[in-house]
């Protein structure tokens, strides 16, 4: 219960509490926690320059994805198709607010937003550009963890497609293609982002 | 626990649930707001309260799944007649057609996964608060498993909200959303931040204070 404990100098397990020695970590190697198995550290293998590129695949195909109809319906030679930002439109038209507006967040602005947060980070890391308040965005930017639902999302759109392909004539539009792309390049830039060392350099540059 | 293990806890340190870094405690209140030192942000040692705010969004979620199973989730038109069917009897409509994988993603998605999470988090904040057959290890990943489940509940809000947007050919067919979709939303969302709500090193704490 010393007071001058080094705490650069130890982690704890985010899981179970138990504390270490901090680790000189390369890159690919990771620890895991000896009593509740957990990662507890990890450092990824081009962490900044995977993130950027994926980031920036997943810019590209964001508008696409949203705007283009993902599929469309013929029945009695009539033909309707929609695309993603039509389902948050005929939500609203419906009168169903709730709905469309958490639709709207996770399907749409929380994955927007934590790709523009993941290609502002890797972006200024990759051409140094670090700014202190970088600290303040990246614990923003982890309170949308939890809440990106694209994955749940194309999910429903296979779901969809089963119960259409049932009574009607379905056919699969571009927009499908742009967001199966957007889809794993948002998931591949959060998940080739390295948080730990993103902190340590960010720690290092500006704390103390 | 053979090997004595130290705690950050008892070591006077709290770790920031942000960032991860290691925040010393001033003058040893462990339930004093902390600012991180790397974060800024405010943090707490242990949620406070966890198994209160725990229980209290379970039981508002279990509340809000009673209505959404029994409203129609989806009426769907056609020729002006409406066919309103709620999740179950959509479900249903799965197995008549033979399509029983989707049948059984629904299944799982809509009804297996929230009441299994409710469930299961009723069961973990007994065992924390009581410590009877307390076992930190399968606690622990029994709630990751329904922490990384929380999200897919939200599959049939999507489809159908995809459904309506997509059937939409005026008189011959068109599909609308039922009563039953918003308070299904409420259920996902509410056992969202009930598992957000438990902190899992509780049961590594009260483990220890048995001991």
């Amino acid at each position: 219960m010393s007071a001058n404990i080094d705490t650069k100098q130890l982690i704890a397990c985010q899981q179970c509490d138990a504390l270490y020695d901090k680790p000189e970590l390369k890159q690919g190697q990771s620890v895991k926690c000896i009593r509740c198995g957990s990662t507890i550290a990890e450092r990824k293998v081009d962490s900044i320059e995977r993130s950027f590129n994926w980031s920036l695949a997943g810019l590209f195909f964001l508008v696409p994805a949203i705007l283009l109809p993902i599929m469309g319906v013929t029945l009695a030679g009539q033909y309707h198709h929609a695309s993603l930002l039509d389902c948050i439109l005929v939500l609203i038209d419906r009168g169903f607010f709730m709905i469309a507006i958490l639709v709207f967040l996770f399907a749409i602005a929380v994955p927007i937003v934590r790709l523009f947060g993941a290609f502002y980070i890797t972006y200024s890391f990759k051409f140094n550009k670090l700014k202190p308040s970088l600290l303040h965005f990246l614990r923003a930017f982890h309170h949308l963890d939890n809440w990106a639902m694209l994955n749940v999302f194309m999910l429903g759109i296979v779901v969809s497609m089963y119960k259409l392909l049932d009574d009607t004539d379905l056919s699969v539009n571009m927009g499908l293609f742009a967001f199966i792309l957007w889809l794993i390049s948002s998931t591949m830039a959060s998940a080739a982002l390295d948080q730990d060392y993103i902190w340590q350099r960010l720690e290092d540059e500006f704390v103390d | 626990m053979s090997l004595s293990i130290n705690t950050a806890k008892e070591s006077n340190l709290a770790l920031c649930p942000k960032c991860h870094k290691l925040n010393q405690l001033r003058d040893g209140d462990s339930h004093q707001k902390i600012q991180c030192v790397r974060c800024h942000g405010f943090f707490y040692q242990r949620k406070p309260h966890s198994l209160q705010y725990t229980l209290a969004w379970n039981i508002a979620a279990l509340i809000a799944f009673i209505p959404a199973n029994l409203y129609p989730i989806m009426i769907i038109y056609s020729l002006g007649i409406g066919d309103p069917s709620t999740i179950l009897s959509g479900i249903g409509q799965f197995v008549d057609h033979g399509l029983y994988p989707i049948a059984a993603i629904i299944f799982t998605a809509s009804i297996i996964v929230p009441l299994l999470k409710i469930a299961g988090l009723f069961l973990l904040v007994y065992r924390v608060h009581t410590g009877v057959r307390l076992r930190p290890d399968k606690h622990s990943k029994f709630y990751h498993i329904l922490e990384f489940l929380g999200p897919w509940s939200m599959l049939d809000v999507f489809v159908v909200a995809l459904l309506v947007a997509v059937v939409e050919l005026g008189f011959i067919t068109s599909v609308a959303a039922g009563p039953a979709i918003n308070y299904f939303t409420l259920t996902v969302i509410f056992t969202m931040i009930a598992a957000n709500s438990f902190d899992p090193r509780l049961l590594w704490d009260k483990k220890q204070s048995n001991e």
